[in-house]
């Protein structure tokens, strides 16, 4: 399993959830919201990262292979997000500006960032930040 | 007194399970099976929390949703669309039209509405 990294320092809740079959989408789904809730972000916004995952993780299954969902806390100065990435072997030697614009119109709603990084394999990473008060309020909880 | 929830909800069968859900953490439930019927049922007496179905005969959710929310005897009851469609697209469409929450019919779909009647403060 590769290390998924991204451009920020991770932090917790760390959870994986390897995509086999259509139920694993169910299961990235309520992963998602399980993630989102320990760092503290409202119900809606919940509901757009589990969306988020879910679709990314449909995106996966239509490969063929199984592949992991990792989702993990991320931190970025004061502010923490959740990260939701996959690698995406599929998507090596194809366009990274083609693929970006394919998930930003898919997706650019649901989430604040979405990244393409590496290249041995791909890994799609998607953030969303949680505000600089309710980052403040976790760390002061923590 | 137990809190009140208008639960919209075509299907007679799904209702009773949603409504049964509700009722088991010590909600009284009223059902309304149209959107027009659930829009009145709301404004003449308004509920702690509406529970949404989006696929609804005559007016959809999102047409449900905006209408409560743009009613000032309804606009600061919280909404939960608890639905079929859990595309992005959906999502967004329920979240736009001021749902607090946007939850998939799944298996885990009675686990999320009830943590999420917690973070609304309805549930203690």
């Amino acid at each position: 399993m590769t290390d998924i990294r991204g451009p920020y320092h991770m932090r917790p809740p760390i959870m994986t959830v390897k995509v086999e079959d259509s139920m694993d989408i169910m299961i990235v789904r309520d992963t998602t919201r399980r993630a989102s809730s320990l760092l503290g972000f409202a119900p809606a916004h919940r509901a757009q990262l589990s969306s988020a995952a879910a679709t990314l993780a449909e995106l996966v299954l239509k490969t063929g292979e199984v592949h992991t969902i990792h989702l993990n806390g991320v931190l970025n100065g004061t502010r923490t997000g959740l990260q939701i990435s996959s690698e995406t072997p599929w998507l090596a030697g194809v366009s990274a500006n083609n693929v970006l614009v394919a998930l930003r119109s898919k997706l650019g709603d649901l989430v604040d960032e979405i990244m393409l990084e590496g290249k041995d394999p791909p890994i799609i990473l998607m953030v969303m930040w949680l505000s600089e008060a309710q980052s403040r309020s976790l760390v002061d909880e923590e | 007194m137990a809190l009140e929830v208008l639960l919209v909800e075509d299907s007679k069968t799904q209702a009773a399970q949603i409504k049964e859900t509700l009722e088991s953490v010590g909600l009284r439930v009223r059902v309304a099976y149209d959107g027009p019927d659930g829009i009145r049922e709301a404004i003449e007496n308004p509920p702690a929390l509406v529970v949404l179905d989006v696929k609804l005969p005559s007016m959809d959710g999102f047409q449900v949703c905006r209408r409560l929310k743009r009613n000032p005897s309804t606009q600061d009851v919280p909404v939960i669309m608890l639905t079929e469609k859990a595309g992005p697209q959906a999502t967004m469409s329920g979240l736009r039209a001021g749902a607090d929450d946007y939850i998939p019919k799944d298996i885990f779909a009675s686990e999320h509405l009830i943590n999420t009647l917690q973070e609304l403060g309805i549930l203690e």
